[in-house]
Protein backbone atom coordinates (compact mmCIF):
# COMPACT_ATOMS: atom_id res chain seq x y z
CA UNK A 1 0.00 0.00 0.00
CA UNK A 2 1.44 3.34 -1.10
CA UNK A 3 0.90 6.00 1.60
CA UNK A 4 1.89 9.66 1.51
CA UNK A 5 2.46 10.26 5.22
CA UNK A 6 2.75 14.00 4.69
CA UNK A 7 -0.79 14.00 3.31
CA UNK A 8 -2.04 11.88 6.21
CA UNK A 9 -0.55 14.42 8.63
CA UNK A 10 -2.06 17.34 6.72
CA UNK A 11 -5.45 15.63 6.69
CA UNK A 12 -5.25 15.11 10.46
CA UNK A 13 -4.16 18.68 11.12
CA UNK A 14 -6.93 20.23 9.02
CA UNK A 15 -9.54 17.81 10.40
CA UNK A 16 -8.56 18.78 13.95
CA UNK A 17 -8.50 22.52 13.27
CA UNK A 18 -11.93 22.67 11.68
CA UNK A 19 -13.40 20.47 14.42
CA UNK A 20 -12.13 23.07 16.87
CA UNK A 21 -13.54 25.91 14.80
CA UNK A 22 -16.92 24.20 14.53
CA UNK A 23 -17.58 23.85 18.22
CA UNK A 24 -15.10 25.68 20.39
CA UNK A 25 -13.75 28.78 18.67
CA UNK A 26 -14.89 31.44 16.20
CA UNK A 27 -17.51 29.54 14.20
CA UNK A 28 -16.76 31.46 11.03
CA UNK A 29 -17.93 28.43 9.01
CA UNK A 30 -14.51 27.12 7.99
CA UNK A 31 -15.99 23.88 9.25
CA UNK A 32 -18.92 23.81 6.80
CA UNK A 33 -18.68 20.84 4.41
CA UNK A 34 -18.25 23.00 1.30
CA UNK A 35 -15.30 24.87 2.79
CA UNK A 36 -13.72 22.16 4.94
CA UNK A 37 -13.81 19.51 2.21
CA UNK A 38 -12.58 21.86 -0.53
CA UNK A 39 -9.59 22.93 1.58
CA UNK A 40 -8.94 19.27 2.42
CA UNK A 41 -8.82 18.50 -1.29
CA UNK A 42 -6.51 21.45 -1.86
CA UNK A 43 -4.14 20.28 0.88
CA UNK A 44 -4.05 16.73 -0.45
CA UNK A 45 -3.50 17.85 -4.03
CA UNK A 46 -6.97 16.94 -5.33
CA UNK A 47 -9.15 20.01 -5.07
CA UNK A 48 -11.82 18.61 -7.39
CA UNK A 49 -12.54 15.62 -5.14
CA UNK A 50 -12.79 17.94 -2.13
CA UNK A 51 -15.05 20.38 -3.93
CA UNK A 52 -17.47 17.80 -5.32
CA UNK A 53 -17.67 15.88 -2.05
CA UNK A 54 -18.07 19.17 -0.16
CA UNK A 55 -20.87 20.41 -2.42
CA UNK A 56 -22.88 17.23 -1.99
CA UNK A 57 -22.38 17.09 1.78
CA UNK A 58 -23.16 20.81 2.17
CA UNK A 59 -26.55 20.11 0.62
CA UNK A 60 -27.08 16.88 2.54
CA UNK A 61 -26.44 18.55 5.91
CA UNK A 62 -27.94 21.95 5.04
CA UNK A 63 -30.90 21.75 7.42
CA UNK A 64 -29.00 20.50 10.47
CA UNK A 65 -28.54 22.97 13.32
CA UNK A 66 -27.19 22.97 16.84
CA UNK A 67 -30.19 24.27 18.77
CA UNK A 68 -29.89 24.54 22.56
CA UNK A 69 -28.58 21.33 24.03
CA UNK A 70 -29.47 19.21 20.98
CA UNK A 71 -26.62 17.76 18.97
CA UNK A 72 -26.88 17.48 15.21
CA UNK A 73 -24.72 15.07 13.20
CA UNK A 74 -21.11 16.14 12.95
CA UNK A 75 -21.22 17.43 9.37
CA UNK A 76 -17.59 18.57 9.60
CA UNK A 77 -16.20 15.12 10.36
CA UNK A 78 -18.40 13.69 7.63
CA UNK A 79 -16.94 16.23 5.15
CA UNK A 80 -13.28 16.15 6.16
CA UNK A 81 -13.22 12.35 6.49
CA UNK A 82 -14.95 11.77 3.14
CA UNK A 83 -12.83 14.34 1.30
CA UNK A 84 -9.60 12.98 2.80
CA UNK A 85 -10.57 9.43 1.81
CA UNK A 86 -11.57 10.50 -1.71
CA UNK A 87 -8.32 12.40 -2.29
CA UNK A 88 -6.23 9.54 -0.89
CA UNK A 89 -8.08 7.01 -3.07
CA UNK A 90 -7.46 9.13 -6.14
CA UNK A 91 -3.77 9.34 -5.29
CA UNK A 92 -3.54 5.61 -4.61
CA UNK A 93 -5.22 4.60 -7.89
CA UNK A 94 -3.06 7.02 -9.85
CA UNK A 95 -5.98 7.51 -12.24
CA UNK A 96 -7.02 10.85 -10.76
CA UNK A 97 -10.34 12.08 -9.53
CA UNK A 98 -13.50 10.45 -10.92
CA UNK A 99 -17.21 10.48 -10.16
CA UNK A 100 -17.11 6.75 -9.34
CA UNK A 101 -14.45 7.40 -6.75
CA UNK A 102 -16.44 10.25 -5.13
CA UNK A 103 -19.45 7.94 -4.95
CA UNK A 104 -17.46 5.23 -3.17
CA UNK A 105 -16.03 7.75 -0.70
CA UNK A 106 -19.45 9.24 0.02
CA UNK A 107 -21.20 5.90 0.40
CA UNK A 108 -18.51 4.62 2.77
CA UNK A 109 -17.77 7.72 4.85
CA UNK A 110 -20.87 9.94 4.94
CA UNK A 111 -22.12 8.15 8.07
CA UNK A 112 -19.14 9.54 9.98
CA UNK A 113 -21.51 12.39 10.86
CA UNK A 114 -23.36 10.01 13.16
CA UNK A 115 -20.19 8.70 14.77
CA UNK A 116 -19.09 12.29 15.24
CA UNK A 117 -22.28 13.10 17.09
CA UNK A 118 -21.59 10.27 19.53
CA UNK A 119 -18.04 11.50 20.01
CA UNK A 120 -19.34 15.05 20.63
CA UNK A 121 -21.60 13.69 23.36
CA UNK A 122 -18.70 11.86 25.01
CA UNK A 123 -16.51 14.97 24.92
CA UNK A 124 -19.19 16.92 26.79
CA UNK A 125 -18.38 14.79 29.84
CA UNK A 126 -14.84 16.15 29.84
CA UNK A 127 -16.11 19.74 29.59
CA UNK A 128 -18.49 19.13 32.50
CA UNK A 129 -15.57 18.05 34.65
CA UNK A 130 -13.63 21.15 33.58
CA UNK A 131 -16.52 23.44 34.59
CA UNK A 132 -16.74 21.73 37.99
CA UNK A 133 -12.99 22.10 38.43
CA UNK A 134 -13.21 25.81 37.50
CA UNK A 135 -15.89 26.36 40.12
CA UNK A 136 -13.82 24.67 42.81
CA UNK A 137 -10.70 26.65 41.86
CA UNK A 138 -12.76 29.86 41.99
CA UNK A 139 -13.97 28.90 45.49
CA UNK A 140 -10.33 28.50 46.53
CA UNK A 141 -9.73 32.05 45.31
CA UNK A 142 -7.63 31.69 42.13
CA UNK A 143 -10.18 33.14 39.71
CA UNK A 144 -7.65 33.76 36.94
CA UNK A 145 -6.79 30.05 36.81
CA UNK A 146 -10.46 29.16 37.15
CA UNK A 147 -11.56 31.01 34.02
CA UNK A 148 -8.57 29.72 32.04
CA UNK A 149 -9.99 26.19 32.40
CA UNK A 150 -12.22 27.24 29.51
CA UNK A 151 -9.36 26.86 27.04
CA UNK A 152 -8.65 23.27 28.12
CA UNK A 153 -11.99 22.30 26.63
CA UNK A 154 -10.55 22.66 23.14
CA UNK A 155 -7.76 20.13 22.90
CA UNK A 156 -9.90 16.95 22.87
CA UNK A 157 -11.70 18.17 19.73
CA UNK A 158 -8.39 18.87 18.02
CA UNK A 159 -6.92 15.47 18.90
CA UNK A 160 -9.95 13.20 18.51
CA UNK A 161 -11.13 14.60 15.18
CA UNK A 162 -7.59 15.06 13.89
CA UNK A 163 -6.90 11.36 14.48
CA UNK A 164 -10.25 10.36 12.99
CA UNK A 165 -9.62 12.35 9.81
CA UNK A 166 -6.07 11.03 9.46
CA UNK A 167 -7.52 7.50 9.76
CA UNK A 168 -9.91 8.25 6.91
CA UNK A 169 -7.00 9.33 4.71
CA UNK A 170 -5.22 6.07 5.57
CA UNK A 171 -8.37 4.10 4.77
CA UNK A 172 -8.48 5.89 1.42
CA UNK A 173 -4.95 4.75 0.60
CA UNK A 174 -5.93 1.17 1.51
CA UNK A 175 -9.13 1.23 -0.55
CA UNK A 176 -7.67 2.89 -3.65
CA UNK A 177 -6.00 -0.20 -5.19
CA UNK A 178 -9.21 -2.22 -4.69
CA UNK A 179 -11.11 0.20 -6.95
CA UNK A 180 -8.83 -0.64 -9.87
CA UNK A 181 -10.27 -4.14 -9.91
CA UNK A 182 -13.90 -3.09 -10.26
CA UNK A 183 -15.70 -4.38 -13.39
CA UNK A 184 -16.38 -1.64 -15.95
CA UNK A 185 -20.16 -1.86 -15.51
CA UNK A 186 -19.92 -1.32 -11.76
CA UNK A 187 -17.53 1.60 -12.24
CA UNK A 188 -20.00 3.15 -14.71
CA UNK A 189 -22.86 2.56 -12.26
CA UNK A 190 -20.91 4.23 -9.48
CA UNK A 191 -20.20 7.16 -11.80
CA UNK A 192 -23.95 7.54 -12.34
CA UNK A 193 -24.54 7.36 -8.60
CA UNK A 194 -22.76 10.66 -7.96
CA UNK A 195 -25.18 12.94 -9.88
CA UNK A 196 -28.10 10.91 -8.53
CA UNK A 197 -26.91 11.41 -4.95
CA UNK A 198 -26.22 15.10 -5.61
CA UNK A 199 -29.73 15.50 -6.95
CA UNK A 200 -31.13 13.77 -3.86
CA UNK A 201 -28.95 15.95 -1.61
CA UNK A 202 -30.29 19.08 -3.34
CA UNK A 203 -33.84 17.88 -2.70
CA UNK A 204 -32.96 17.19 0.95
CA UNK A 205 -31.48 20.72 1.11
CA UNK A 206 -34.66 22.27 -0.26
CA UNK A 207 -36.61 20.37 2.38
CA UNK A 208 -34.06 21.34 5.06
CA UNK A 209 -34.14 25.03 4.15
CA UNK A 210 -36.93 25.53 6.74
CA UNK A 211 -38.67 27.81 4.23
CA UNK A 212 -42.43 28.16 4.27
CA UNK A 213 -43.64 26.81 0.93
CA UNK A 214 -40.21 25.26 0.33
CA UNK A 215 -41.62 23.03 -2.43
CA UNK A 216 -42.88 26.09 -4.30
CA UNK A 217 -39.56 27.93 -4.06
CA UNK A 218 -37.56 24.83 -5.01
CA UNK A 219 -39.80 24.19 -8.02
CA UNK A 220 -39.45 27.82 -9.06
CA UNK A 221 -35.66 27.57 -8.85
CA UNK A 222 -35.64 24.29 -10.77
CA UNK A 223 -37.96 25.64 -13.48
CA UNK A 224 -35.88 28.80 -13.92
CA UNK A 225 -32.66 26.84 -14.31
CA UNK A 226 -34.25 24.25 -16.61
CA UNK A 227 -35.62 26.98 -18.90
CA UNK A 228 -32.31 28.86 -18.86
CA UNK A 229 -30.40 25.66 -19.64
CA UNK A 230 -32.73 24.75 -22.51
CA UNK A 231 -32.56 28.28 -23.96
CA UNK A 232 -28.76 28.23 -23.86
CA UNK A 233 -28.63 24.80 -25.55
CA UNK A 234 -31.05 25.89 -28.27
CA UNK A 235 -29.02 29.04 -28.91
CA UNK A 236 -25.87 26.91 -29.06
CA UNK A 237 -27.47 24.53 -31.59
CA UNK A 238 -28.79 27.39 -33.76
CA UNK B 1 -13.03 54.44 27.10
CA UNK B 2 -16.53 53.17 28.00
CA UNK B 3 -17.44 54.45 31.45
CA UNK B 4 -14.06 53.49 32.89
CA UNK B 5 -13.04 50.50 30.77
CA UNK B 6 -10.21 51.24 28.31
CA UNK B 7 -10.63 50.29 24.65
CA UNK B 8 -7.88 47.65 24.97
CA UNK B 9 -9.95 45.81 27.60
CA UNK B 10 -13.11 46.07 25.50
CA UNK B 11 -11.27 44.58 22.52
CA UNK B 12 -9.81 41.80 24.69
CA UNK B 13 -13.24 40.90 26.00
CA UNK B 14 -14.65 40.79 22.48
CA UNK B 15 -11.79 38.58 21.26
CA UNK B 16 -12.17 36.25 24.24
CA UNK B 17 -15.91 36.02 23.59
CA UNK B 18 -14.98 34.11 20.40
CA UNK B 19 -14.03 31.24 22.77
CA UNK B 20 -17.47 31.26 24.40
CA UNK B 21 -18.14 27.60 23.62
CA UNK B 22 -14.64 26.23 24.22
CA UNK B 23 -15.82 24.18 27.19
CA UNK B 24 -19.54 23.93 26.48
CA UNK B 25 -21.04 21.42 28.89
CA UNK B 26 -24.55 20.11 29.56
CA UNK B 27 -24.74 21.52 33.11
CA UNK B 28 -23.51 25.10 32.90
CA UNK B 29 -23.42 25.21 29.07
CA UNK B 30 -21.50 28.44 28.21
CA UNK B 31 -20.90 29.49 31.82
CA UNK B 32 -17.15 28.99 31.82
CA UNK B 33 -16.86 30.63 28.40
CA UNK B 34 -18.71 33.73 29.59
CA UNK B 35 -16.60 34.03 32.74
CA UNK B 36 -13.47 33.65 30.60
CA UNK B 37 -14.66 36.34 28.17
CA UNK B 38 -15.52 39.04 30.71
CA UNK B 39 -12.60 38.34 33.07
CA UNK B 40 -10.29 41.13 31.76
CA UNK B 41 -13.04 43.67 32.49
CA UNK B 42 -13.71 42.22 35.96
CA UNK B 43 -9.99 42.39 36.72
CA UNK B 44 -10.00 46.07 35.85
CA UNK B 45 -13.26 46.94 37.60
CA UNK B 46 -12.57 45.05 40.85
CA UNK B 47 -9.00 45.54 42.08
CA UNK B 48 -10.02 44.06 45.47
CA UNK B 49 -9.55 40.24 45.33
CA UNK B 50 -12.74 39.45 47.25
CA UNK B 51 -14.95 41.65 45.04
CA UNK B 52 -13.31 40.16 41.94
CA UNK B 53 -13.93 36.60 43.18
CA UNK B 54 -17.59 37.43 43.81
CA UNK B 55 -17.89 38.94 40.33
CA UNK B 56 -16.37 35.85 38.67
CA UNK B 57 -18.60 33.53 40.71
CA UNK B 58 -21.77 35.28 39.52
CA UNK B 59 -20.76 34.51 35.94
CA UNK B 60 -20.00 30.84 36.60
CA UNK B 61 -23.70 30.05 36.89
CA UNK B 62 -25.74 28.52 34.05
CA UNK B 63 -25.59 30.50 30.83
CA UNK B 64 -26.60 29.57 27.31
CA UNK B 65 -27.52 31.53 24.23
CA UNK B 66 -26.62 31.70 20.55
CA UNK B 67 -22.83 32.15 20.31
CA UNK B 68 -23.03 35.17 17.98
CA UNK B 69 -25.79 37.15 19.68
CA UNK B 70 -24.08 36.36 22.99
CA UNK B 71 -21.93 39.37 22.01
CA UNK B 72 -24.88 41.59 22.96
CA UNK B 73 -25.11 39.96 26.39
CA UNK B 74 -21.34 40.14 26.90
CA UNK B 75 -21.53 43.87 26.12
CA UNK B 76 -24.53 44.22 28.44
CA UNK B 77 -22.69 42.39 31.23
CA UNK B 78 -19.88 44.97 30.98
CA UNK B 79 -22.47 47.77 31.03
CA UNK B 80 -23.95 46.40 34.27
CA UNK B 81 -20.65 45.45 35.89
CA UNK B 82 -19.39 49.00 35.44
CA UNK B 83 -22.49 50.32 37.21
CA UNK B 84 -22.13 47.70 39.96
CA UNK B 85 -18.46 48.61 40.49
CA UNK B 86 -19.49 52.26 40.88
CA UNK B 87 -22.16 51.33 43.41
CA UNK B 88 -25.04 52.41 41.15
CA UNK B 89 -26.57 48.92 40.96
CA UNK B 90 -26.76 45.77 43.03
CA UNK B 91 -25.08 42.60 41.66
CA UNK B 92 -28.43 40.85 41.15
CA UNK B 93 -29.14 43.25 38.25
CA UNK B 94 -26.53 41.65 35.99
CA UNK B 95 -27.70 38.16 36.92
CA UNK B 96 -31.33 38.97 36.05
CA UNK B 97 -30.20 40.77 32.87
CA UNK B 98 -28.52 37.59 31.62
CA UNK B 99 -31.38 35.34 32.70
CA UNK B 100 -33.97 37.52 31.00
CA UNK B 101 -32.17 37.88 27.67
CA UNK B 102 -30.36 34.61 26.99
CA UNK B 103 -33.50 32.67 25.99
CA UNK B 104 -35.09 35.21 23.61
CA UNK B 105 -31.74 36.09 22.03
CA UNK B 106 -30.94 32.40 21.56
CA UNK B 107 -34.21 31.92 19.69
CA UNK B 108 -33.50 34.98 17.56
CA UNK B 109 -29.92 33.93 16.76
CA UNK B 110 -30.84 30.31 16.04
CA UNK B 111 -33.66 31.40 13.74
CA UNK B 112 -31.59 33.91 11.81
CA UNK B 113 -28.08 32.47 11.68
CA UNK B 114 -28.49 28.68 11.94
CA UNK B 115 -31.83 28.25 10.19
CA UNK B 116 -31.72 31.08 7.64
CA UNK B 117 -28.39 32.72 6.82
CA UNK B 118 -26.28 29.56 6.88
CA UNK B 119 -28.65 27.44 4.74
CA UNK B 120 -29.12 30.34 2.30
CA UNK B 121 -25.41 31.03 1.85
CA UNK B 122 -24.69 27.27 1.74
CA UNK B 123 -27.32 26.60 -0.93
CA UNK B 124 -26.33 29.63 -3.04
CA UNK B 125 -22.63 28.75 -2.96
CA UNK B 126 -23.25 25.04 -3.57
CA UNK B 127 -25.40 26.13 -6.51
CA UNK B 128 -22.50 28.20 -7.84
CA UNK B 129 -19.98 25.33 -7.71
CA UNK B 130 -20.49 24.48 -11.41
CA UNK B 131 -19.61 28.11 -12.29
CA UNK B 132 -17.13 29.25 -9.67
CA UNK B 133 -15.63 25.87 -8.75
CA UNK B 134 -13.39 26.17 -5.65
CA UNK B 135 -14.00 29.92 -5.43
CA UNK B 136 -17.54 29.10 -4.30
CA UNK B 137 -16.00 28.04 -0.95
CA UNK B 138 -14.27 31.42 -0.71
CA UNK B 139 -17.52 33.17 -1.59
CA UNK B 140 -19.26 31.20 1.17
CA UNK B 141 -16.79 32.50 3.76
CA UNK B 142 -16.97 36.09 2.50
CA UNK B 143 -20.77 36.30 2.25
CA UNK B 144 -21.44 34.61 5.55
CA UNK B 145 -18.81 36.38 7.58
CA UNK B 146 -19.67 39.83 6.26
CA UNK B 147 -23.00 39.44 8.01
CA UNK B 148 -21.68 37.38 10.92
CA UNK B 149 -18.81 39.60 12.05
CA UNK B 150 -20.51 42.92 11.37
CA UNK B 151 -23.59 41.86 13.38
CA UNK B 152 -21.47 40.33 16.14
CA UNK B 153 -19.41 43.50 16.57
CA UNK B 154 -22.49 45.72 16.36
CA UNK B 155 -24.39 43.67 18.93
CA UNK B 156 -21.43 43.86 21.32
CA UNK B 157 -21.36 47.63 21.00
CA UNK B 158 -25.15 47.90 21.40
CA UNK B 159 -25.04 45.84 24.61
CA UNK B 160 -22.12 47.85 25.92
CA UNK B 161 -23.72 51.22 25.31
CA UNK B 162 -27.42 50.47 25.91
CA UNK B 163 -27.54 47.71 28.54
CA UNK B 164 -31.14 46.49 28.91
CA UNK B 165 -32.33 48.77 26.11
CA UNK B 166 -30.46 46.60 23.60
CA UNK B 167 -33.71 44.66 23.10
CA UNK B 168 -35.25 47.61 21.21
CA UNK B 169 -32.15 47.96 19.03
CA UNK B 170 -32.15 44.23 18.23
CA UNK B 171 -35.88 44.33 17.42
CA UNK B 172 -35.25 47.13 14.92
CA UNK B 173 -32.93 44.83 12.93
CA UNK B 174 -36.03 42.79 11.86
CA UNK B 175 -34.05 39.55 11.80
CA UNK B 176 -37.08 37.19 11.69
CA UNK B 177 -38.48 38.83 8.52
CA UNK B 178 -35.07 38.81 6.85
CA UNK B 179 -34.62 35.19 7.88
CA UNK B 180 -37.85 34.15 6.18
CA UNK B 181 -36.67 35.68 2.90
CA UNK B 182 -33.30 33.95 3.20
CA UNK B 183 -34.97 30.58 3.73
CA UNK B 184 -36.93 31.01 0.49
CA UNK B 185 -33.66 31.84 -1.30
CA UNK B 186 -32.12 28.64 0.12
CA UNK B 187 -34.98 26.49 -1.17
CA UNK B 188 -34.93 28.13 -4.63
CA UNK B 189 -31.13 27.72 -4.92
CA UNK B 190 -31.33 24.05 -3.96
CA UNK B 191 -34.09 23.46 -6.51
CA UNK B 192 -32.10 25.27 -9.18
CA UNK B 193 -29.03 23.19 -8.46
CA UNK B 194 -31.05 19.96 -8.64
CA UNK B 195 -32.25 20.95 -12.12
CA UNK B 196 -28.74 21.89 -13.24
CA UNK B 197 -27.26 18.61 -11.98
CA UNK B 198 -29.96 16.61 -13.77
CA UNK B 199 -29.49 18.48 -17.05
CA UNK B 200 -25.72 18.27 -16.83
CA UNK B 201 -25.84 14.55 -16.08
CA UNK B 202 -28.13 13.93 -19.05
CA UNK B 203 -25.88 15.93 -21.37
CA UNK B 204 -22.70 14.17 -20.23
CA UNK B 205 -23.91 10.58 -19.93
CA UNK B 206 -26.89 10.29 -22.19
CA UNK B 207 -26.05 10.65 -25.85
CA UNK B 208 -29.34 10.11 -27.67
CA UNK B 209 -31.22 9.40 -24.46
CA UNK B 210 -29.96 12.57 -22.71
CA UNK B 211 -33.40 14.13 -22.15
CA UNK B 212 -34.69 10.86 -20.65
CA UNK B 213 -31.76 10.58 -18.23
CA UNK B 214 -32.03 14.24 -17.23
CA UNK B 215 -35.75 13.89 -16.53
CA UNK B 216 -35.10 10.66 -14.62
CA UNK B 217 -32.49 12.35 -12.44
CA UNK B 218 -34.81 15.30 -11.77
CA UNK B 219 -37.67 12.91 -10.96
CA UNK B 220 -35.37 11.16 -8.48
CA UNK B 221 -34.80 14.53 -6.77
CA UNK B 222 -38.53 15.29 -6.68
CA UNK B 223 -39.31 11.82 -5.29
CA UNK B 224 -36.60 12.32 -2.66
CA UNK B 225 -38.23 15.57 -1.58
CA UNK B 226 -41.55 13.79 -1.08
CA UNK B 227 -39.95 10.88 0.79
CA UNK B 228 -37.98 13.14 3.12
CA UNK B 229 -41.13 15.19 3.75
CA UNK B 230 -42.79 11.94 4.84
CA UNK B 231 -39.99 11.39 7.35
CA UNK B 232 -38.11 8.69 5.46
CA UNK B 233 -34.54 9.03 6.80
CA UNK B 234 -32.18 11.05 4.59
CA UNK B 235 -29.62 8.24 4.58
CA UNK B 236 -32.14 5.69 3.33
CA UNK B 237 -33.18 7.98 0.47
CA UNK B 238 -29.55 8.66 -0.46
CA UNK B 239 -28.48 5.01 -0.46
CA UNK B 240 -31.55 3.83 -2.38
CA UNK B 241 -30.97 6.52 -5.02
CA UNK B 242 -27.32 5.52 -5.30
CA UNK B 243 -28.26 1.85 -5.67
CA UNK B 244 -30.85 2.62 -8.37
CA UNK B 245 -28.45 4.83 -10.31
CA UNK B 246 -25.67 2.27 -9.95
CA UNK B 247 -27.91 -0.48 -11.32
CA UNK B 248 -29.04 1.77 -14.16
CA UNK B 249 -25.49 2.74 -15.03
CA UNK B 250 -24.31 -0.86 -14.95
CA UNK B 251 -27.07 -2.41 -17.03
CA UNK B 252 -28.46 0.30 -19.36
Amino acid sequence: MMVSWGHVLLAGAWGGIVALERKAFLQAMLSRPLVAATVMGLLLGDVESGLKVGMLLELFHLGAANLGASLPENDTLSATGTAAAAAAMAEATGAGSTEALWSVAILLFIALGRLGRQADRKLEGYSTRLAAKARSIAEEGDVNRAVRQNLWGMWPHLVVYGLATASCALAGYALGPLLDGLPLGVARGLAWSYPAMASVAAAIAARGSHARRAAFWASLGALTVALGWTALRLRGDA
Amino acid sequence: MSGGLPMSVLVRVFMRSLFLQASWNPQGMQNLGLAYAVFPALEKLYPEPEARRAAVRRHLVFFNTHPYVAAAIVGGVLFHEQRISRGEETPDKVVSFKAALMGPLAALGDGFFWLSLRPAVGAICAGLVPVLEEWSAVLFLVLYNLVHFSLRARLYWVGLSLGDRLVEAVARAKLPARGARLRAVAAASAGGLAAYLAADFGANAGGASAPLLAVGCLALGAASYVLVSRRVPNYVVLYVAAALACAAGAFL
